[in-house]
């Protein structure tokens, strides 16, 4: 949920990097963190174990600027992917705006998607949220593997409706990071407009 | 949907910004701050011979994910939460309370700053954020929230992000 704070003047928005283990979510706040100007970011914070797997989250403040004499911001936070890091999953989505599911186009992580979306589904009804409420975007990642499957396969599998705005990714070379990003910040402020 | 973090609006976050100075006064702590449970920070105050604070937008994020994490531990046990949340190193150490179910107060104090003194003044600073709340009736400001304030937004986020690559 969208929150504002008129002690402050700032209206600030949280989006979460959802996806199975390994799929690069930390790799997206990265690539954003290391591209972004640094006046418009502030510090990543990245709660990890000691084999760099995200424990709890990791965490990067972008700063947009004033709007209507507002300080507008997004904080990005990704969620910990391991099957059994569920409780962290779920306190994480707690006030969340919008979601970025990060897919992984490796042939064997196919029913890792699907059970990271199914989680995803039942971690946001506990908060009282559907995903056909959320601005919500996909990433399908790890293009450039040399089996990933097609596409269409993966969508068919995430979102066979074909509802939902789908972004191709390399994310370690930077390659469709940011096009997710500001997609799924559009539809949040979409979706403000239309609720105002 | 967009909801204030907390009802605190101009003269009542005016005396809350007090209360938090009275509090590092008292207490002898270096920062006090009032962040909601999102980790968004509300309203903060620094001692004046206290050193620049580390980035309160990371200090927000974790002392709030670490307080749902605490309330989650103790909900394994049957409870609601654990009434107070303590963290002491040698240099310095923060004490959390909850502000009803949306913000929570946070003291940053160090070794200098009992933490007997810094638990006394914090409850009771709790209590008079409380009352300052309770006691509110001041109407919401109205904020230009609309269809221009996301028109102008998008507007920032292509100057940020350009055509989808990052500069």
């Amino acid at each position: 949920m969208s929150t504002i704070n008129f002690a402050a003047r700032e209206i600030n928005f949280k989006l979460v990097y959802y996806g199975p283990g390994l799929s690069g979510k930390t790799t997206n706040l990265k690539q954003i963190h290391a591209h972004v100007p640094v006046e418009s970011k502030g510090e990543m914070v990245s709660l990890q174990t000691e084999d760099e797997r995200t424990l709890f989250f990791d965490f990067l403040p972008l700063d947009l600027g004033k709007v209507n004499g507002f300080k507008t911001r997004f904080h990005l936070y990704t969620v910990p992917g391991q099957v059994f890091y569920n409780a962290s999953r779920r306190l994480i989505l707690r006030g969340v705006d919008g979601v970025v599911f990060v897919a992984d186009s490796a042939p064997n992580r196919l029913r890792a998607n699907a059970e990271s979306l199914r989680n995803l589904r039942e971690n946001l009804a506990e908060h009282g949220l559907s995903l056909g409420d959320l601005p919500y975007v996909i990433q399908v990642n790890k293009r450039d593997l040399l089996d990933a499957l097609p596409v269409e396969m993966i969508r068919a599998v995430l979102d066979p409706d074909g509802v939902s705005p789908l972004f191709e990714a390399v994310a370690q070379q930077h390659v469709g990071v940011i096009e997710p990003l500001k997609a799924v910040s559009k539809l949040v402020l979409e979706k403000l407009a239309q609720r105002a | 949907m967009l909801e204030p973090s907390l009802d605190l609006y101009g003269e009542a976050a005016e005396r809350v910004e007090g209360l938090l100075v009275d509090l590092l006064t008292q207490s002898r702590a270096r920062y006090a701050l009032l962040i909601d449970r999102q980790g968004f920070v509300i309203l903060h105050r620094r001692a004046a011979w206290a050193p620049k604070p580390p980035s309160l937008d990371s200090l927000a994020t974790l002392i709030a994910s670490n307080h749902s994490a605490n309330e989650a531990i103790a909900q394994l046990f049957g409870e609601a939460s654990f009434r107070e949340t303590v963290q002491q190193s040698d240099g310095v150490g923060t004490y959390v309370e909850s502000v009803g179910d949306k913000a929570l107060l946070v003291t940053v104090f160090d070794a200098s700053a009992p933490l007997g003194k810094v638990k006394l003044f914090t409850k009771r600073t709790l209590e008079r954020i409380q009352a300052v709340l309770d006691e509110t009736r001041e109407a919401a400001p109205v904020a230009d929230i609309g269809g221009s304030f996301s028109a102008h937004a998008g507007a920032l986020l292509d100057e940020l992000f350009g055509d989808g690559k990052a500069p």
